[in-house]
């Protein structure tokens, strides 16, 4: 787990402090085709990155219902990442067309409702991008940590 | 604006030709100034009908309910309401060859104060856009305007903005009135009315507000067309068009201008796709 | 029995107010996005007794919540353990202030159903430790129908201590129950309020029944909907196949609103908030306007159409609580009607069924 050193402040509740045990958790909700094939040749190939990620794995980018965000966000996530094949490299063709559209309405959604835009995060991601993989897992894992703790209209009862 | 006398005219007409079985219109409210809609299937009461600038109701919406469905139905459609009218066509919910529509060259509906609605000020499309009949003289799409609430919203900060939003789902009493008067929210079972989804829980809290709202502004995204009767149903006049609107600029700025409805066999923005749509906020 | 009254005047009572407002945990109408709502208040500055009637939520929130918890539940391999919920946060003993008389008579009328059968305790405990203070209207609103609902001035309807304007700027508080009587004289400020009862000027407590007369004249007087109540519960129980329930609620779009601020109306449902194996059983608000409310889990459903969901609420209201509480299950509020987007109100269904010809 990547570890917080410093004491953090949730940026969308400045008076809400972070536990000094806080470990951001995020969710990663991976394509079948690219995205979690990519993170399968991450871990072959050995290359670290942090373990805060919670994979889920679903046919393909255009599967996210931006429910799944919320849902994510309102129970035990503190980010989430999406993601994808590449623009044309879609197993169904054009299925992560469809969902770019979608990603870009939620962001902003959320963005207006008081959510920072780092808690939820796209990325292109092939199978052939185990380093690439680490490397977004590694941004959005530091992004996370920057922003502290999530509180927002979390189910009561269920926040970690 | 005052359309009552051709509007009782037209259906009369219909009544007698044996042209539609239901006919919904608007008529006066017993008690003061403003109306309410009416769903017609005696050709005695046509007498009864009215349109003038207090004709706020999106009637589409009753296009849902028991009373017309499977019917020949004569309807009122001002320029936003065919726009959801459009998008219901295209969706097979209702059947053009079912329909007698009257259309209205809306000049914009005023509110229980008698002041012009905000809607009706930013309107793009006034003219009704599908019609078997024009009733006043088209006046053409307008520009497009970002609603007022929503340049405001976005000069504030994060916190700022937080603590609103908070108010808003705070102050929702999920009696889910938004989406029943919703002209466009037809599933027989909605989403998060489903027992067994164990992704949505039906307790009246405010973080199940939150969920309920976003989920459903974002199932609209792209098909809303701005009548407002979320708002007009809402018992706790929350600004629910603030999450429609930002959806509807942020689709309108970045997807070809697309706007809901206004072209015949629109689909909404969800259901297709540009090659050149901005992917730059994706790693 | 008779419980003291007091005058004042409007310095008095805001002193009054306030006096309670920092001695006792206080709720009052609280102003948002132009609707008020009953909120737990720090000072008078930001909330408003004399909020308008039409614009006013229903105070039956603070007795039974929109979502309350039942239990918490944790299942494992070994079974499940049920665990006690947290501490309800409206059972503390408090104060309701600006509660509207037909409000406050909404809850004596769900007091009979949920002392029958089953026993609410919570709901109980939160009445016992509540004192209210109800104002009485100058004037009805629009869609106000109350004097047409067994309203009596006699019979002392409003709750714990109701608060009427009188002529000339006088306040009369009057206490209408043992416990309002109590909390009354606990905090009556004898620099700026004095008994009625106990006065010696004679000629001041005439002046009172009189006051209170022309008042109630006015108020009677001032209504746009009267109905002839008495037998109205008849006539509904007679209609049941009438066909002026369909007619009635032709245009009713089923947006449940009505129920959900109905000071009387009390239908909820049970719903699980689990992830994994931890979970909290909630009770909230349902309605009978829903078409699900009555989907049997068989995919049956005995109330599809919107007439026979409207029946249903309009015989609940007027017939069949009538029957078992002695009481109707409507205050005469209007909040239905101010809150319906298409402005059906249950005074005009009532009134078009009652007075549609009786069914065979």
């Amino acid at each position: 787990m990547e570890e917080v050193k410093e004491k953090i402040v949730s940026i969308e509740k400045p008076d809400l402090i972070a536990p000094p045990d806080w470990k951001p958790v995020i969710v990663g909700i991976l394509c079948n085709w690219c995205s979690y094939a990519g993170s399968d040749l991450t871990g072959t190939s050995r290359t670290q990155y942090p373990p805060n990620i919670r994979i889920i794995r679903v046919p393909c980018s255009s599967r996210v219902d931006p429910w799944f965000i919320i849902k994510a966000l309102q129970t035990t996530a503190d980010g989430v990442l999406i993601s994808g094949c590449h623009p044309g490299d879609c197993h169904y063709i054009s299925g992560n067309y469809y969902a770019r559209r979608r990603f870009l309405v939620t962001r902003e959604l959320l963005k207006m409702v008081g959510f920072h835009e780092h808690r939820v995060q796209f990325s292109w991601v092939s199978a052939a991008e185990g380093s690439k993989f680490a490397q977004v897992v590694k941004k959005v894992t530091e992004d996370v940590i920057k922003l502290g703790p999530l509180h927002l209209y979390k189910k009561e009862n269920f926040s970690k | 604006m005052d359309y009552s006398k051709q509007i009782q005219d037209i259906a009369a007409k219909l009544f007698a030709d044996g042209k539609i079985d239901v006919f919904v219109g608007y008529r006066m409210n017993s008690f003061d100034d403003n109306q309410i809609p009416v769903v017609i299937t005696d050709p005695k009461e046509v007498a009864e009908l009215v349109f003038t600038e207090k004709s706020v109701f999106n009637l589409t919406n009753y296009l849902k309910a028991d009373h017309t469905r499977n019917k020949r139905v004569g309807l009122v459609v001002k320029g936003c309401d065919s726009r959801s009218l459009n998008l219901l066509l295209t969706e097979s919910q209702v059947k053009r060859e079912k329909l007698y529509i009257i259309g209205i060259a809306c000049e914009g509906v005023v509110d229980d104060k008698g002041q012009k609605m905000q809607n009706c000020v930013e309107c793009i499309v006034p003219d009704a856009v599908v019609f078997d009949e024009m009733l006043g003289t088209p006046k053409g799409i307008r520009d497009y305007i970002v609603n007022a609430d929503i340049i405001e919203l976005a000069g504030k900060g994060l916190v700022e903005r937080r603590e609103y939003f908070e108010q808003i789902f705070e102050n929702c009493i999920r009696c889910n009135a938004c989406r029943h008067s919703c002209p466009l929210c037809y599933c027989a079972k909605c989403c998060i009315d489903q027992e067994t989804a164990t992704i949505y829980n039906g307790s009246n809290t405010s973080s199940s507000a939150f969920h309920a709202l976003m989920t459903w502004s974002l199932h609209l995204a792209g098909r809303c067309v701005d009548c407002r009767n979320c708002e007009k149903a809402c018992p706790s006049h929350l600004p629910l068009h603030l999450l429609h609107k930002q959806n509807e600029k942020v689709i309108y700025d970045n997807f070809q201008n697309h706007l809901a409805g206004v072209e015949e066999g629109d689909r909404g923005a969800f259901y297709k796709y540009s090659l050149k749509d901005p992917d730059d906020f994706i790693l | 029995m008779s419980f003291s009254t007091f005058v004042t005047d409007k310095t008095g009572l805001q002193k009054l107010y306030e006096a309670i407002i920092s001695k006792h945990e206080t709720y009052a109408p609280v102003e948002k996005f132009g609707k008020y709502d009953y909120k737990k208040v720090s000072s008078l500055k930001e909330c408003d007794p004399d909020s308008p009637i039409a614009m006013t939520m229903s105070v039956k929130p603070l007795f039974f919540p929109r979502a309350s918890k039942i239990m918490k539940y944790e299942a494992n391999s070994s079974g499940t353990t049920i665990m006690e919920t947290d501490e309800d946060p409206l059972a503390g003993k408090r104060v309701v202030l600006g509660v509207k008389h037909c409000d406050a008579r909404g809850l004596q009328v769900l007091d009979a159903v949920n002392k029958w059968d089953y026993i609410d305790s919570d709901f109980l405990k939160r009445r016992a430790n509540t004192v209210i203070f109800s104002t009485r209207c100058d004037k009805a609103d629009t869609h106000c129908f109350c004097t047409s609902l067994d309203y009596d001035l006699e019979k002392l309807d409003a709750l714990d201590v109701a608060v009427v304007n009188g002529s000339d700027g006088k306040i009369y508080l009057q206490a209408r129950t043992g416990k309002g009587d109590i909390f009354l004289k606990e905090n009556s400020d004898q620099s700026t309020m004095y008994d009625v009862q106990n006065t010696m000027d004679d000629v001041r407590s005439t002046k009172y029944e009189e006051d209170m007369k022309k008042q109630y004249i006015a108020f009677t007087g001032s209504f746009r909907l009267k109905m002839d109540y008495k037998d109205v519960n008849e006539k509904m129980a007679k209609r049941f196949d009438s066909p002026a329930f369909e007619e009635a609620s032709r245009n009713c779009v089923s947006c449940n609103t009505c129920a959900f601020i109905c000071p009387t109306c009390h239908c909820f449902k049970i719903s699980d908030e689990k992830i994994k194996d931890t979970g909290v059983r909630y009770k909230s608000y349902d309605s009978c306007n829903n078409v699900y409310f009555t989907l049997e889990a068989g995919g049956h459903n005995p109330r599809p159409a919107k007439f026979r969901r409207w029946r249903q609420r309009s015989m609940h209201k007027f017939v069949y609580y009538k029957e078992r509480f002695g009481v109707n299950l409507c205050v005469g509020c209007g909040h239905c009607a101010i809150s319906c987007p298409v402005n059906i109100s249950i005074f005009d269904v009532v009134n078009h069924v009652a007075n549609s010809p009786a069914s065979s």
